[in-house]
């Protein structure tokens, strides 16, 4: 019997050890699986570009390809020749599948071929002949299965030098580009090295021929590049001169600008995505980014140097800008290519092309490959993997220098209207936001929950600690978002009505207190004694009434008389301040009332967990109630008094639906208690919509959510080792 | 060789029993934890000046509440009652007009369980002169050094001031409980079963302390051990279940007591 009874004890221990040790080993293991797990979706941001050889093989004619490129599976090429023929070659079946032939005269050469991103194409040739059609690789799909269709379609074909024909006007340099309302440009050097410029006019119906080196005195250009944005023009001379055109007016180009951009002789202009960014190469192998942007304390748009990249050590001959990004290829002549990223200057990987020159180059559409034609007749096609190369620790963490902005900066902003918007994931203004929100909602909150704590455990009568203590609590216990959408469509505008009032009651409301707070002092010690608790609390709350009768009286001749019947805009006018709707101050309060209960329960516990023989011995020593609150119950409390704390930040700084709903989710770095913010987990809520899987700002998503954790934990773990400190020193009672 | 000599002493002061000063009297005093009972029942004591009186009685009878009434340390558990008077040097402890942070300067204090602040030795010592508006430096290293001295400890932690309190063993925790009292010049020590925590080493030890405060400050001592009243007191007072027995010198209260109750108590026979 007496065994059965103990076997049943044993048996009893070892299922709630295990279920016990089950349960904390599961936590720790989820913790740390939720770690690994973030952390498994944001590495994939780090990891520089990669290429890969997929395809590469030998023309068997030998040809001189002036352009080339591949579809967006990548499944078929195409091939200009400078004699005109035009092969489609399949990359699957590794064969020609398709011939066309342009329309070119005996013995016409092609010498120059530029590609938009539409597929319309313009050659320029020998005899002076500028080739205007469109190439298209469509794919078509016949059940399951998928080909690819090339369709070729010749629009224009005119002579380049309409005034003075003759044999000796080859084009050496064209540059062509297309807006977005069917305006055609072509610009290019003859071979009188003359810079002429045509423009066709769909409105009118209508070209327009210009001469443009007229302007241009003694200046041997040597580089052009359009841009239709902006309808500008670009030329860059044989001395690092770029000189930039007006065409917007067509019947009158105009010479804007011009500045000096290299040292030596410009051999490659082209714009990036977007013709913002212009990137320009010359003749020694340096590159340089270029895009308009306000000097600092200037409002006139200026090209300016953004960056360098790594030097090649050749000649440039082509810039090939990415069709999806911010990515462009530098080719240089003797064989090498460089994958750079305009944003950071970053150079992202480079390549060689043994030791033979590139004739052609290009992206593939979806910018997943590189298809490259060299000279020795070898035609490769390569696997290009740079997934993020928009993100790096400079780009999260450091100030980076975007398209339009006067300077580096710290921005978010992830999403644009256009496909050519550049993502910009700064996360120093989310962290600030978070700071600041933690910031405003803890100067609210600590002095309310302590001295909230330290009335109740210690000053309260019984009766009231009962009943403020489980009130408090209920206050932990309120949705967030129902705080939030208080704070931000009733109290945001409530605020803002009353800034006034809220101002006066924030200075006299303290003031007044410690006025009255005196008279109280003046009753006599002994009928203050006999007062029974509750006068006390009758007390504070007339005083709260008083205040808040007096200044709403006050408030609006006050405001009439002091900053013109309207403090908003006399802040505004007057100190420069903004004052947004929602922002800091009422994230303050409305974060401060999430926190205020954490705290409060906490610390209230500490304090009244003291022993009660440390209180009645500095009583009996003569210390006041006061004295002994501060000189021994706040110290042996340390320990719990900071967890709360450090407990209530851990809150405020992951809390999500507060902020989101309460601040205006700007994430601007702004100290102004004015102005609103974009704190990290309310950027997650917001952004989640936006984020295609596997994109980089999916992953950027789950980094800042890694960060929330890593915060959350640092200041977790701080609190738990400082505590534990205290709680050694001022808490072995 | 102590006791040899305070009994010899004692003996000496008992013949001037009558020139002796009171320095506290209770007048009728009644107590009420709660409305229905009543712990202390009309006590009358008259507490001499310098001397040792201890309280004595089974647990329960009030002996402790009676002592915490001396410096008003029961105002603190709610809905107490005090019917009567006590006075300290004439003056009424109860009275409003009573600041109660002095009456507990006068009226040292020590608890039964030994009770250091979180803080280093010196700054236990000197927290009651500093609660009470001692700033000067030189004077509160001067009350350090002379409570600590007083109440046998300096010698033990004179090296180690600035450690912690909580790190001294438990008997030198009371030596110092009654050091921190000292500090305030109080004219009465309260001591609430100061020694019964302890072991017997320092029990003794904290005995030899009481001997040598003897002569400077009236001690109230509460025990249940009524061997450590015989052998620290002058006075012995013998309350039971509220009611104050009998109140007389030491030796008279333990060789001959004028009640029946209080020989029974003394022999054993209850409690």
């Amino acid at each position: 019997m007496k065994s059965d009874f103990k076997k049943k004890i044993e048996r009893s221990n070892k299922i709630s050890k295990a279920v016990i040790s089950f349960g904390g080993y599961g936590v720790i293991f989820s913790i740390i699986g939720i770690f690994l797990f973030l952390l498994y979706e944001t590495i994939p941001l780090f990891y520089g570009a990669e290429i890969d050889t997929a395809l590469s093989f030998k023309l068997s004619k030998k040809k001189h390809v002036v352009l080339s490129g591949v579809d967006q599976y990548k499944e078929l090429s195409y091939l200009i020749s400078n004699n005109g023929e035009i092969d489609f070659f399949n990359l699957k079946e590794k064969r020609i599948t398709k011939k066309d032939t342009l329309p070119l005269a005996a013995n016409e050469i092609i010498t120059t071929g530029v590609r938009n991103s539409n597929g319309d194409i313009s050659l320029g040739t020998d005899k002076g002949r500028i080739l205007f059609f469109n190439l298209n690789l469509k794919p078509v799909f016949t059940g399951s299965q998928r080909r690819i269709v090339p369709q070729l379609e010749l629009k224009k074909s005119f002579r380049s030098d309409v005034e003075n024909p003759a044999d000796n006007n080859g084009i050496k340099i064209l540059a062509f580009s297309e807006n977005d309302d069917g305006v055609l440009y072509w610009a290019w050097v003859n071979a009188e090295d003359k810079l002429l410029l045509k423009i066709y006019d769909p409105d009118e119906e209508e070209y327009f021929d210009f001469s443009l080196s007229d302007n241009l005195e003694n200046v041997n250009v040597t580089a052009l590049a359009l841009n239709p944005d902006q309808e500008s023009l670009i030329a860059g001379d044989d001395k690092g001169e770029l000189y930039l055109f007006d065409l917007s007016d067509h019947s009158e180009p105009d010479l804007l600008d011009n500045w000096k951009a290299a040292d030596f002789k410009i051999t490659s202009l082209s714009f990036l995505i977007g013709n913002n960014t212009l990137i320009v190469g010359d003749k020694n192998g340096n590159v340089t980014s270029w895009f308009e942007a306000r000097e600092k304390g200037s409002d006139e748009l200026k090209y300016r140097e953004v960056h360098t990249f790594k030097k090649m050590d050749s000649e440039i001959v082509n810039v090939v800008p990415s069709p999806r990004n911010r990515l462009f290829l530098v080719i240089g002549k003797n064989g090498k290519v460089e994958l750079n990223y305009s944003t950071t200057g970053n150079t992202e990987l480079e390549f060689s092309e043994n030791k033979s020159r590139v004739l052609s180059a290009s992206f593939a559409p979806k910018a997943d490959g590189i298809f490259v034609v060299n000279s020795k007749n070898e035609v490769s096609l390569f696997k290009l993997d740079d997934e993020h190369p928009d993100v790096s620790w400079k780009t999260l963490f450091g100030k980076v220098w975007y398209e339009g902005y006067p300077g580096p900066a710290f921005v978010w902003q992830s999403t644009g209207g256009t496909d050519s918007f550049e993502s910009k994931f700064s996360l120093i203004p989310l962290i600030f936001g978070t700071l600041k929100g933690t910031f405003y909602a803890m100067i609210f909150a600590i002095p309310i929950a302590l001295f909230g704590a330290i009335y109740v455990s210690q000053f309260a009568p019984k009766r009231f600690a009962k009943i403020i203590k489980p009130t408090v609590e209920i206050m932990a216990a309120l949705p967030s978002v129902v705080i939030g959408f208080l704070a931000g469509l009733y109290f945001s505008p409530l605020f803002e009505h009353h800034l006034m009032l809220i101002f006066l009651l924030s200075v006299l409301a303290p003031a007044l207190f410690l006025i009255l707070i005196s008279f109280w002092g003046m009753i006599p010690e002994r009928k203050r004694r006999t007062l029974p608790a509750y006068y006390e609390l009758g007390f504070v709350l007339f005083v709260m009434a008083a205040v808040y009768y007096f200044s709403s009286i006050v408030s609006l001749p006050l405001e009439k008389i002091f900053f013109n019947g309207d403090l908003k805009q006399w802040l505004y006018s007057s100190l420069n301040v903004s004052y947004d709707q929602r922002n800091s101050l009422v994230v303050g309060f409305a974060l401060g009332f999430a926190v205020i209960p954490i705290i409060f329960t906490i610390t209230e516990d500490a304090l009244s967990n003291v022993p009660a023989s440390l209180s009645s011995a500095s009583l009996a020593l003569g210390a006041s109630k006061w004295q002994t609150v501060k000189r021994v119950i706040l110290p042996a409390a340390a320990g719990g008094i900071f967890a709360g704390v450090m407990l209530g930040l851990g809150r405020a700084i992951g809390e999500t639906m507060i902020v989101l709903m309460a601040t205006g989710n700007t994430p601007i770095m702004d100290l102004s208690p004015f102005d609103g913010f974009r704190a990290m987990s309310a950027n997650i809520a917001v952004e989640i919509p936006e984020a295609p899987v596997d994109g980089s700002l999916y992953r950027v998503l789950f980094l800042t959510a890694l960060l929330l954790l890593v915060f959350t934990f640092i200041i977790n773990s701080f609190a738990t080792y400082i505590g534990d400190k205290l709680r050694k020193k001022y808490a072995r009672y | 060789m102590n006791v040899d000599i305070g009994n010899a002493v004692r003996k000496n002061e008992e013949a001037e029993t009558s020139e002796e000063r009171i320095v506290l009297e209770t007048k009728d005093l009644n107590f009420y934890y709660t409305p229905e009972v009543k712990t202390l029942k009309n006590i009358n004591i008259s507490i001499p000046e310098k001397k040792v009186t201890a309280f004595i009685g089974p647990s329960g009878c009030g002996k402790s509440t009676l002592l915490r009434c001396f410096n008003r340390m029961n105002d603190l558990i709610p809905g107490v009652k005090l019917e009567g008077k006590i006075e300290i040097d004439g003056q009424d402890i109860y009275s409003p007009e009573v600041n109660l942070e002095d009456l507990r300067k006068k009226v040292g204090m020590v608890f039964q369980k030994s009770n250091p602040f979180p803080m280093d030795i010196w700054e236990n010592v000197a927290f009651g002169p500093k609660v009470n508006g001692v700033t000067d430096k030189v004077e509160l290293e001067e009350l350090v050094v002379s409570s600590l001295k007083q109440a046998d400890l300096w010698r033990e932690v004179k090296d180690r001031l600035k450690t912690s309190a909580l790190d001294l063993s438990g008997g030198q925790q009371q030596r110092l409980c009654i050091a921190r009292a000292l500090a305030n010049k109080p004219e009465i020590i309260l001591m609430d079963e100061p020694a019964s925590a302890l072991d017997p080493i320092s029990t003794n030890k904290i005995e030899e302390t009481i001997e040598e405060l003897r002569a400077n400050y009236t001690i109230i001592i509460v025990t249940h051990n009524m061997q450590q009243a015989a052998r620290v007191s002058d006075y012995t007072a013998f309350l039971m279940t509220g009611d104050l027995v009998e109140f007389n010198s030491t030796s008279t209260l333990f060789t001959n007591p004028d009640e029946k109750l209080t020989e029974d108590y003394i022999t054993g026979r209850f409690g």
